[in-house]
């Protein structure tokens, strides 16, 4: 490692010599900046990241695609998201009915709470085999001992009752302190009475808010559909009676781009939640990957000018449109904000030769390759913290997701099974959801970013995710 | 003058004996607190006084012979002084005990009335906090510990009512059902205008043109086919078609990316027929990326369903070329 750092230093250098008469001096600063780049340019905040035009970035980018060391990268990740003796531990006792007759929703609202806390990945999930046996409905019935002591061994318990069908009560206690962190009060069906639950307690215990309320958007009969998060619940957004494709959420989850072949042409089509449709483009053209950044503003790639297909910029109801890029014959498509700053942009590029994912500021400023690992990358997906750009790519064979860190360039395999296309990111950065094929058909799968805990989220086929709020 | 001395002596030597006496006193020492009850962060005076010691500590750390100070201890604490002199020492301790009262759990209660609404509509939601010292509500933000607001929701949304105090977190949900009205029929499809028979010539001339994978070159073979086509388009009769090239691709590259793969190979057929003399202003240009695609592999682009066919440029009649 250290003698690669050289290596690639002394290239550097090399190429930097004519800005400095101090060659050696600078190849000694550029050594200890570039090993600085490799050791931290994952804690680096996003600051670093939107920083444009330094050089610095993308050849600390391009050099890791080189010898990628995803090493560093995994021990990151390993941080965020919790792994066996890597953080506190929960216990999940099934709540309680207070009256009969509620079997079927505690049913439900248990098994709900359950996968919510654990694909929450914030605490590891104590089994259910070592509880104790006595029922716990309230915490005057709460005996730390049975809870704190060999072999439950939890730091936090959760535990409640249902009322009725849509009243329920829920409890975290820290088990060492003794102490309640949280009482909720609940309602509504016992699916969103669980979520709401969970999302409290990832709230309590993270300071984040939780992921188990959130909806996904995606394709399915050729129209836009919207489903929990956990994949119930599923239901018409569009009835277009077209081919409609790419859905995306604008990152506060109010509206929604998507391309639909409505009018004849593949068109950029904006509606709000309700439904109500907001704007659209009307090029005789082909025109797609819409997506809405922080401030509304949305960018899409579209053949409207003849040449190819470039990226543009518009207003949130498709009006002003401006263009972005320009390479004449070449394709520019899949482009996404970085929902952190909604000041850059990473979209896909043929110039080279085959799809590779490139970087430009949303003023038309610094475009540049970000990460080129030779055979078909597509749908680059920029996490909302700003750190991350999730992306599929055929390397090895089959199209599988990744994910690389914006600063460093570090880059990770998360899907191994089938064909994995089209990631999108929760809004806590700690998830992503991917359209798979594994079953026999595409169908719509999320998981942890260390690719850990991939779960089926559609049975009836799914493509072109796109997660909300 | 022996008298003289001998009373001298007695005098000097009682004088010797009341100091060695007085040097062999045993120290003494006391302490008190000013309170023994405290909650954390009071003021507690801690006071001593010795007597007959040369060196005197409090709880370790040395002190003058009478004292005081004013501490605020977070837990029960014990105050010892320990006066010594040579090897006698006195000790006396004081306690002080700090009552920690835990602060109360806050609640919080939230309402909606009504919880179902028609699209349009409002409701309100009310709440009320205790032992919170900051009350939040989802989309709402910071807002008083208790109170009322007229919200209208547009799609059925869970208000979430959170109380933080210092005695912990308590939440509380309600959720406003909002019933949409029943969605707008379905645009009816313009009906199509019962084709000429330009169409059906159209068709009949028409032939698919093929790629090769992730390519968008027009090879020979469709060089030959476009040519034909072209020459039937640039015939006096013919020149008021307007036709759509349709791009397609086949399914093994990503449906993103393919659909500019698709755009460019239909862009590829329009450049190359407008090289032959069709007038640009009569061709469209649409793709399809591998949307229809049906191949599951090679085979032949004659034999559909195949990757071979799913690569292809397709040319569509749009209107146009009858004669008047």
């Amino acid at each position: 490692m250290f003698q690669l750092l050289m290596k690639q230093s002394g290239r550097r250098s090399e190429r930097s010599a004519g800005l400095s008469i101090h060659g050696r001096r600078c190849q000694l600063v550029l050594l200890a900046l570039l090993t600085y780049c490799l050791g931290q340019g994952l804690l680096s905040t996003s600051t670093a990241v939107i920083n444009p035009g330094t050089s610095l970035q993308s050849q600390t980018a391009q050099t890791s695609q080189q010898s990628p060391q995803p090493e560093e990268l995994r021990r990151q990740i390993g941080t965020i998201i919790v792994t066996p003796g890597s953080g506190p531990s929960i216990a999940v006792a099934d709540f309680q009915a207070r009256n009969s007759g509620l079997d079927q929703p505690i049913g439900v609202f248990n098994m709900v709470l359950w996968d919510d806390i654990r694909f929450a990945g914030i605490a590891n999930l104590i089994g259910k085999s070592l509880y104790p046996r006595t029922k716990l409905a309230d915490p005057a019935s709460l005996r730390y001992e049975e809870w704190g002591g060999d072999p439950v061994k939890a730091d936090y318990l959760a535990f409640g009752s249902l009322i009725d069908a849509t009243n329920a009560q829920g409890f975290l206690y820290d088990i060492k302190t003794r102490q309640a962190v949280l009482t909720a009060q609940l309602s509504g069906n016992e699916r969103d009475m669980a979520h709401q639950f969970a999302d409290q307690i990832v709230k309590v215990l993270t300071g984040q808010d939780g992921i188990a309320q959130s909806k996904i958007a995606y394709i399915a009969n050729r129209e836009v559909q919207v489903m929990d998060y956990d994949g119930s619940g599923s239901r018409y957004f569009t009835r277009d009676n077209s081919i409609s494709l790419f859905p995306g959420f604008s990152p506060d989850g109010k509206r929604l781009a998507y391309v639909s072949y409505r009018s004849g042409f593949p068109n950029v089509v904006v509606r709000g939640e309700d439904g109500l449709i907001i704007g659209a483009t009307r090029f005789n053209a082909t025109t797609t990957s819409p997506s809405i950044g922080p401030d509304g503003r949305i960018v899409f790639s579209s053949s409207k000018d003849g040449s190819g297909m470039d990226l543009y910029l518009a207003g949130e109801d498709c009006s002003g449109v401006r263009r972005l890029t320009s390479t004449r014959k070449s394709v520019n498509i899949s482009p996404r904000w970085n929902p952190k700053t909604g000041q850059e942009i990473a979209f896909i590029s043929d110039r080279g030769g085959s799809p590779q994912i490139y970087l430009i500021g949303a003023d038309g400023s610094n475009e540049r390759p970000f990460l080129s690992l030779g055979g078909q990358m597509d749908s680059p997906a920029w996490s909302p913290d700003g750190r991350f750009i999730a992306f599929t790519w055929d390397g090895g064979g089959a199209f599988n997701v990744y994910l690389a860190d914006v600063a460093s360039g570090q880059v990770l395999k998360l899907t191994r099974e089938g064909r994995n296309e089209s990631p999108t990111w929760s809004p806590d950065s700690r998830h992503l959801a991917f359209q798979s094929n594994r079953t026999g058909r595409w169908e719509v799968w999320a998981m942890h970013i260390d690719g850990s805990e991939q779960r089926q989220l559609t049975r009836n086929g799914g493509r072109n995710p796109s997660w909300g709020r | 003058m022996p008298d003289k001395l001998l009373r001298t002596s007695l005098v000097s030597g009682l004088f010797i004996m009341i100091l060695l006496v007085s040097a062999c006193a045993p120290p003494v020492a006391k302490i008190k607190v000013s309170r023994t009850e405290v909650k954390p962060g009071d003021p507690v005076t801690v006071s001593w006084e010795t007597k007959n010691a040369k060196k005197i500590e409090v709880n370790g750390e040395s002190a003058e012979k009478i004292g005081a100070k004013t501490v605020t201890p977070k837990q029960t604490t014990t105050y010892e002084v320990v006066a010594r002199r040579g090897r006698k020492e006195a000790r006396d301790k004081a306690s002080v005990t700090v009552v920690v009262v835990k602060p109360p759990m806050p609640t919080i209660s939230l309402k909606a009335d009504p919880s179902a609404i028609d699209l349009g509509r409002n409701t309100v939601l009310s709440w009320v906090a205790t032992n919170a010292s900051t009350v939040t509500i989802s989309g709402l933000g910071e807002v008083p510990a208790s109170g009322q607001r007229e919200v209208s929701p547009r799609v059925s949304t869970t208000y979430t009512a959170n109380a933080i105090g210092e005695g912990g977190n308590a939440s509380a949900s309600a959720r406003v059902t909002v019933t949409e009205p029943p969605p707008p029929p379905a645009p009816e499809k313009p009906r199509p205008n019962p084709e000429p028979p330009i169409a059906d010539q159209f068709r009949a001339q028409v032939k698919p043109v093929f790629f090769d994978y992730n390519k968008s070159d027009i090879l020979p073979e469709g060089r030959e086919v476009l040519t034909k086509i072209a020459n039937w388009l640039n015939l006096e009769r013919n020149r008021g078609i307007v036709f759509r090239v349709e791009g397609y691709c086949d399914p093994r590259g990503t449906s993103e990316y393919n659909l500019g793969l698709g755009d460019r190979r239909s862009r590829a057929v329009k450049d190359f027929l407008v090289s032959l003399g069709v007038d640009e202003s009569r061709v469209e240009v649409v793709s399809f990326g591998n949307e229809k695609a049906s191949g599951t592999e090679e085979g032949a682009a004659s034999a559909p369903p195949s990757w071979a066919f799913d690569r292809r440029g397709e040319l569509v009649y749009v209107r146009g070329g009858e004669r008047p």
